[in-house]
């Protein structure tokens, strides 16, 4: 029996720092297989003798492969133009919805707000086999643009949710001093309101960008042709032959497009937590 | 001469008023949001209902056949399968992501060294890239020359033979739902966490006096209090998981032998892939009274939510 109350004191937190260390791993190992893999040359990748979890030999081959490959700058820059627009089209509207859902005092005001969050609940494969023929015949199905009308209709709910939640704690006073100082309503908004609000405008974007760049049964349904592909299709159907997988560059691949997902959670960890416990998901 | 000036004075009163006025102001605010979920989900969803009532498929007419596409489902194999699918997928993932969720947040809800960096890592799995996530896990799962296997087989002596992860009926689906906590869990930690530090001290410490063990205090004292929130994120990922098309499209395909097919999936393929939009459209709207109820119980406990804030 150790006597040193320190040592005591650790032996009975290591079960805890075990089990923690456990939950970790489950939750992290896929992210570091799937780099190391991608660091791996082609033989490398499927030999499982000695200690594979730290590539030997680590080599760019892979990166090399995916960065030269035709198509995946255009896939980026689609995916990242796509993102973007429907972003601040979403963001932009969501504010406005939002603002007015929280704030304002008219009828209607109620039920628009739970119709919003039964938009927000509708999950994304129940409308898209209509959706793809109202594409149809507006004419711009298997364009990149039909992504512009499509991927709103997921982001305006959750975004319009989240920020009338936050608007509801954004003091009003500020805005009626600056009414009773002469401003006009909108002006009072734009200028008193909307700073005050901007964490949650941030967080709105992020999660908006977040959920563009991650989507998939759309971009695969409404979208045709190699360079119209995003990310999420390309680097699918890149590699991709037949049954077979190439797993170094795909995993290349990969851990690229997460990366710009993985830059926005280091600058903006605090908001996604907020958006997170804000009610903000994806299941 | 003074008419035009006085005129425009006067329409920018109107104008002007219209944004004061809380009355107006507030449906012009909300007009373009509205419109847009109007035209892109309300409409669509009526045209869905109408297309499930149709035989349409692709190129051609859409003719009116009642209640055929129904009748064709409920005798149609797959069909049976996925409804058998979803309700499995759905039942497990959520009951293990929920208790999961807890333990991690009763982890998560003790001072230790680097909680701050700990709890960002934990999230990783929510926030990265769906698809590229489950694209390593195809890799870690895949035949052959996984890892999974490899570590459970080969290191650790777990498992005498190979496990086929993605190629049997079952490990499938055993594995789309492990991949889908793996994925959920941080969501479920983090809300249920926050939930938890939201109870005040004073009621955790009274019932600490009276001689509640903590396992007592969390099941009497404070679930109860976070339940309300505990219900929300439950439903929102419930309606999530039962629509989910990402992991059984990346990872089977639905198979093997359709053991993995999942509404979304299904419709896709048979609107896609056969061009049987009617019949696509029909599967996606048998979804439509669960998804009410379920809808349903979400607002009422919102509601609930909000009255006690």
């Amino acid at each position: 029996m150790t006597t040193n109350p320190a040592v005591r004191k650790a032996l009975k937190a290591l079960p805890f720092y075990l089990l923690l260390g456990a939950v970790l791993l489950f939750l992290l190992f896929p992210f570091y297989w799937g780099f190391v893999t991608s660091l791996k040359s082609e033989n490398d990748v499927y030999n499982f003798t000695g200690n594979f979890l730290i590539p030997e030999r680590p080599s760019l081959s892979n990166y090399d492969l995916v960065l030269t490959k035709r198509g995946y700058f255009t896939w980026f820059a689609n995916t990242f133009s796509v993102s973007l627009i429907s972003t601040v089209i979403s963001t932009g509207i969501s504010v406005m919805a939002g603002f007015a859902i929280a704030r304002l005092r008219f009828r209607g005001a109620a039920l628009a707000g739970t119709l919003i969050f039964v938009t927000y609940l509708a999950p994304r494969g129940f409308l898209f086999v209509p959706l793809a023929l109202i594409l149809r015949d507006i004419g711009i199905l298997g364009q990149i643009s039909s992504l512009y009308l499509t991927y709103p209709t997921f982001l305006i709910p959750f975004a319009t949710w989240l920020l009338s939640g936050y608007f509801t704690n954004v003091p009003r006073e500020p805005e009626e001093c600056a009414q009773v100082d002469g401003a006009s309503r909108i002006g009072a908004i734009v200028r008193i309101t909307l700073p005050m609000a901007m964490p949650g405008i941030i967080t709105a974007g992020i999660f908006a960008f977040t959920a563009s760049w991650n989507e998939l049964l759309y971009s695969i349904a409404f979208v045709n042709g190699e360079a119209n592909r995003m990310l999420t299709s390309g680097v699918l159907g890149a590699f991709t032959a037949g049954d077979f997988l190439i797993y170094g560059p795909m995993m290349a691949a990969a851990t690229l497009a997460s990366l710009p997902i993985a830059l926005l959670y280091v600058m903006f960890t605090d908001r996604f937590v907020s958006g997170i416990t804000a009610g903000a998901t994806k299941g | 001469m003074a008419s035009p000036s006085s005129q425009n004075r006067t329409t920018g009163a109107f104008v002007s008023r219209l944004f004061y006025r809380e009355s107006t102001l507030g449906p012009i605010l909300l007009s373009p949001g509205f419109i847009f979920l109007i035209v892109m989900m309300a409409y669509p969803f009526v045209y869905a209902v109408y297309l499930s009532f149709t035989d349409k498929e692709s190129g051609g007419p859409a003719n009116f056949t009642g209640l055929e596409n129904f009748q064709k489902l409920f005798s149609y194999g797959p069909y049976g399968r996925t409804v058998i699918n979803s309700i499995v997928y759905t039942v497990f993932a959520l009951a293990l992501k929920f208790l999961g969720g807890l333990g991690l947040a009763s982890i998560l809800n003790r001072p230790f060294v680097g909680q701050r960096y700990v709890k960002a890592l934990m999230l990783l799995p929510w926030i990265m890239p769906t698809v590229f996530s489950t694209m390593i896990w195809q890799w870690i799962l895949a035949p052959g020359f996984s890892v999974a296997n490899i570590i459970l087989v080969e290191k650790l002596h777990i498992f005498s033979e190979n496990l086929p992860f993605l190629r049997d009926e079952r490990f499938a689906m055993a594995s789309l739902i492990g991949i889908n906590i793996w994925r959920g869990l941080p969501f479920f930690g983090i809300t249920f966490l926050a939930a938890i530090q939201g109870v005040s001290v004073e009621i955790l410490e009274a019932a600490k006096i009276d001689g509640a063990s903590p396992w007592v205090a969390f099941w009497r004292v404070t679930f109860p209090i976070i339940q309300p929130i505990v219900m929300v994120v439950v439903l929102i990922s419930t309606i999530g998981t039962i629509g989910d098309f990402d992991l059984p499209f990346l990872l089977t395909r639905g198979g093997p032998n359709d053991a993995t097919s999942l509404f979304s999936l299904l419709s896709y393929q048979l609107t896609f892939g056969s061009g049987r939009i009617g019949l696509g459209a029909a599967v996606t709207m048998t979804m439509f009274p669960l998804l009410t109820a379920l809808i349903v119980a979400s607002l009422i406990m919102v509601r609930r939510r909000q009255q006690n804030d």
